[in-house]
């Protein structure tokens, strides 16, 4: 707006401004009852102001064109239905013209033909006025930055009776300031751009204009249901599965997902080739939900009949049973054998305990390069859901696995130096070499801490040191349970250690088992077996020392040395609790780089032996 | 009568030696001290090449009209969800709840920047739910003009909970940027013009906040709602919705960045030059001292009528 006023506006030093002041003092006050109030502009008065401060406001042409436009719509001439023309919206062709005469703007009228209760400019207003206490508005003024503006005052005074009487007047301000405007000759300088009067073949391209973001943008796209054109009829990576109904229906392969809670989201669908571990919660009134929810059931997990691919005559996959198995309500796991077809139904037994419910479902999806499914084979565990063990935890997995894959793929911690966050290769020692297991799990592992905390009693849950990750958890002994000590001591060490304890652990992710040069033993300190007294183990440290190997770009994690550091008690074990008789077992996990660090600078200063710092050139090299 | 300095003006005396002498050893190295110890002089007193400097912007800075609400309706874990996101509503099932929400921006100074965002939203419950915790998440388009053109989308997140059930929820804050490392000085910046939550994915793990604020967090440019003082206000009557108001200011940023070329060479330039002129003026000192007194042997040349062959 300035930059469009520049070339009109005759800007005056202070100096003149004086001396404007002198000539312009006559203070031109209009008389209340001359100017005669035109009630059918007050309404479009009302929409457009916003700013009073400013004469940009709008008010309505002579009222002929005010009444075509509210009753354009109802007369009878126009036909029924609203015809598409190309006209702009406003029936009338065009907007009203700005009112500017300070005199004649009231913000604050908001009722038509009706006093507003302190709007001293609302003409309405006639002997209310008495009841006024004072003015919501006091000044209606034009454009500050003009040296000159109108400005229309208010102000309440009152009558000998006590009763209030309304002052008002229009008069010239003086604006002192260096840069106001004396003249200027280009008045939408000072006003809104006139906008685009939108018609039927403007509106969408006004639309994407003005709103970029609404309510509503967001919409469902009928990726899912229908088969996207693409030249690939198979899955691809992160597809969504389509299942077939029994009627031919499609629907999604649903995998239960927590969602922004822990809350299981039965709606959540699984990727293609996007290997899922999910665990979530379910809220369940026993009693109402064992027999009728659907997500205890294990049918709802078995009878999915997949799609092998997205063509729409692709072949249909059952979800095959692969195992079952029971779990008791203490924990011990047995496998059921069920016919093909058969199910078992989650059944309330008393009012707190329901059987057969799924407590975890995996799935292996082997699929083929072509993107189609080859088959689906689902292993479940079903078990006893107490009362007491609410809110039930229901575990999901899905894997995926090649067609050609005949044996169990491998899993590397890393190709070759290991990743951190995977977990470290360990294996055992024969004459051919290093055995090592394929189930991930089976590696070096550390005790987790449970929740009863005794060392030597309940299940205990371990999991796999992951490379890099420092770990610390341990449990209690209580010192009645130590007084057989070397019974004590062989189990305490099974339980910090775990079964299947290794003898060696590979240097790099991906070492082979025949090379059993690329394995470090684990090194071990204590004197257990052959110490003369028995003692007890009270703390289990891993200490592992890896270095990086190789260039500075990509270093890889090498396992140089790995040493199992075996705490015993050398004093009496009631001195050590301190007389609380429960005596703290730790185990531990610490991972030390050893590698000497790269250092920053030169390789070598050729030239520059002055010892400057590397960065003195620093915007030139 | 009384004499007066009428005029003067200074008087050039050339000294002349040979290339092999004290005297062009001496000159080279008064030569190197005056235009090499300012830049050392400069340098060793910090701050000689400039590596970050600011500016101030008010960001433009339009709400993109996402949503995703998170309310627990009771101390055991149940919960009300909605979003902006037709997948994720339809996820929720049971523990979908509409609300109504009204939204304004404003631009209050008329400069065509606006500068903040009014949200209302009520959310209706059930006799016997209350509200206990609250997790809001809202989309912006966050853009920057003035050195380097920033688009990019961030996000506010506000949560709040209390032991106490409460009827409404006043938020007023201001929407800031927060920057690890410094913009560049010029150029388009739109690495994270991506949406923050990816509103088409049928996928639970993609609505996931633990997910979306992570992936978020790991972000050299964020924007973070400060809110000092949120309010809760206890006591909903039964049957009213809980109300959730956020006033969300959109104000200037003071932005880092780091110089370009002829920024950095500028600054260093002034700070080389205002060393190096009292090092000339020591230096010219010296050098007058030493060949005037004619420490070194040098041929001056007389002064009036230097005789050339």
């Amino acid at each position: 707006m300035l930059t469009k006023m520049a070339t009109s506006i005759t800007v005056v030093c202070s100096l003149l401004n004086l001396l404007c002041l002198l000539l312009l003092s006559v203070a031109a006050t209009t008389d209340e009852n001359s100017t005669k109030y035109d009630s059918n502009s007050s309404v479009l008065v009302e929409q457009n102001v916003t700013y009073f401060a400013y004469t940009d406001s709008f008010t309505t042409l002579p009222p002929d064109s005010t009444t075509a436009v509210t009753h354009g719509y109802s007369s009878t001439e126009d036909p029924g239905p609203p015809s598409l023309s190309a006209d702009p919206l406003p029936l009338s062709g065009r907007l009203p013209s700005p009112v500017t005469d300070v005199g004649r703007l009231c913000p604050c009228d908001e009722q038509r033909d009706l006093c507003d209760v302190n709007c001293c400019c609302d003409r309405d207003c006639g002997e209310e006025v008495a009841l006024f206490t004072g003015c919501s508005i006091h000044t209606v003024s034009g454009n500050k930055q003009l040296c000159s503006q109108d400005a229309a005052h208010y102000t309440l005074g009152s009558t000998v009776d006590g009763l209030s009487e309304l002052h008002s007047s229009v008069q010239k301000e003086i604006n002192n300031g260096i840069f106001c405007i004396q003249s200027h000759n280009y008045v939408e300088g000072l006003s809104f751009a006139p906008p685009v009067l939108p018609t039927d073949s403007n509106f969408d391209s006004l639309l994407n204009q003005f709103a970029n973001f609404i309510f509503g943008s967001e919409k469902i796209s009928g990726k899912l249901s229908s088969v996207e054109h693409q030249a690939s009829s198979g899955y691809q990576y992160g597809d969504v599965m389509t299942t077939a109904g029994e009627n031919g229906e499609r629907g999604m392969f649903w995998l239960p997902a927590p969602g922004v809670t822990t809350d299981c989201l039965d709606l959540s669908p699984a990727a293609f080739l996007q290997e899922q571990s999910n665990s979530c919660s379910r809220r369940l009134v026993l009693d109402q939900d064992c027999g009728t929810l659907l997500a205890l059931n294990m049918i709802t997990y078995t009878n999915i009949r997949l799609l092998a691919s997205k063509k729409k005559d692709a072949a249909v996959v059952a979800v095959e049973v692969a195992s079952v198995i029971q779990q008791s309500l203490d924990g011990t796991q047995t496998e059921v054998q069920l016919d093909v077809g058969e199910n078992l139904r989650a059944v309330l037994l008393n009012p707190d305990l329901c059987a057969n419910v799924v407590l975890e479902v995996g799935f292996v999806v082997k699929y083929n390069p072509a993107g189609e499914i080859m088959n689906v084979m689902a292993s479940l565990v079903l078990g006893f859901v107490h009362a007491d063990t609410l809110p039930l935890e229901q575990k999901f997995h899905i894997k995926y696995v090649q067609e050609i894959a005949e044996e169990v793929a491998v899993h590397h911690s890393g190709n070759p130096g290991y990743v951190v966050g995977l977990p470290l290769v360990s294996g055992k020692r024969t004459a051919d070499g290093i055995i090592r297991s394929t189930d991930p799990r089976e590696t070096l592992t550390f005790l987790r801490s449970a929740k009863d905390q005794d060392c030597l009693h309940g299940p205990h849950q371990r999991s796999p040191i992951l490379f890099g990750v420092d770990v610390l958890s341990g449990c209690t002994l209580r010192l009645e349970d130590a007084a057989n000590c070397s019974l004590v001591s062989q189990v305490l060490l099974g339980v910090l250690r775990g079964q299947n304890y290794p003898q060696y652990v590979a240097n790099f992710g991906s070492s082979p088992p025949n090379n059993p040069m690329d394995w470090v033993p684990i090194s071990n300190n204590s004197k257990l077996e052959e110490a003369q007294t028995c003692s007890i183990p009270l703390s289990l440290h891993l200490e592992i020392e890896w270095t990086k190997y190789g260039s500075l770009l990509n270093p890889q994690a090498q396992i140089v040395s790995i040493k199992e550091v075996l705490q015993t008690n050398t004093s009496d074990l009631a001195l050590l609790t301190g007389g609380s008789s429960l005596l703290t077992v730790s185990s531990s996990v610490t991972f030390t780089p050893v590698s000497a660090a790269a250092l920053p600078g030169f390789r070598a200063l050729p030239t520059l032996d002055a010892k400057l710092p590397f960065e003195f050139f620093f915007p030139f090299v | 009568m009384a004499f007066y300095e009428v005029y003067s003006h200074p008087a050039v005396i050339r000294y002349k030696t040979s290339v092999c002498t004290k005297a062009t050893v001496f000159l080279v190295a008064v030569l190197c001290l005056t235009y090499i110890s300012p830049l050392l002089v400069a340098y060793r007193s910090q701050g000689f090449w400039i590596k970050r400097s600011t500016y101030e912007e008010q960001p433009v800075v339009r709400f993109q009209y996402q949503t995703l609400l998170v309310a627990a309706t009771s101390t055991k874990g149940d919960y009300v969800a909605w979003s902006t996101f037709p997948h994720f509503n339809n996820m929720q099932g049971a523990n979908l709840r509409i609300p109504t929400v009204s939204v304004r921006e404003e631009d209050e100074n008329h400069d065509g920047k606006l500068d903040r965002l009014i949200f209302r939203l009520q959310l209706p419950l059930k006799p016997e739910e209350q509200v206990y915790s609250v997790q809001l998440l809202l989309t912006f388009s966050y853009q920057l003009f003035r050195m380097s053109t920033v688009l990019m989308q961030s996000l506010a997140y506000v949560q709040y909970s209390s032991s106490v059930p409460g009827a409404q929820l006043f938020i007023s804050g201001d929407l800031r940027l927060q920057q690890r490392t410094p913009l560049p000085h010029r150029g388009l910046y739109t690495v994270y013009n991506v949406s923050v939550v990816d509103g088409s994915s049928p996928f639970a793990s993609a609505y996931d906040l633990v997910n979306i604020i992570g992936a978020y967090q790991d972000r050299n440019l964020t924007t973070v709602l400060s809110c000092p003082g949120p309010v809760w206000v206890v006591g909903r009557a039964a049957g009213s919705p809980f109300q959730l108001d956020a006033e969300i200011r959109y104000p200037m940023e003071i932005i880092s960045y780091r110089p370009g070329f002829w920024e950095t060479v500028k600054f260093a330039w002034i700070q080389y030059v205002s060393v190096l002129l009292v090092f000339l003026w020591v230096f010219r000192r010296i050098q007058t001292f030493v060949f005037q007194n004619q420490v070194l042997p040098t041929i001056p040349v007389p002064l009036g009528k230097p005789h050339f062959s």
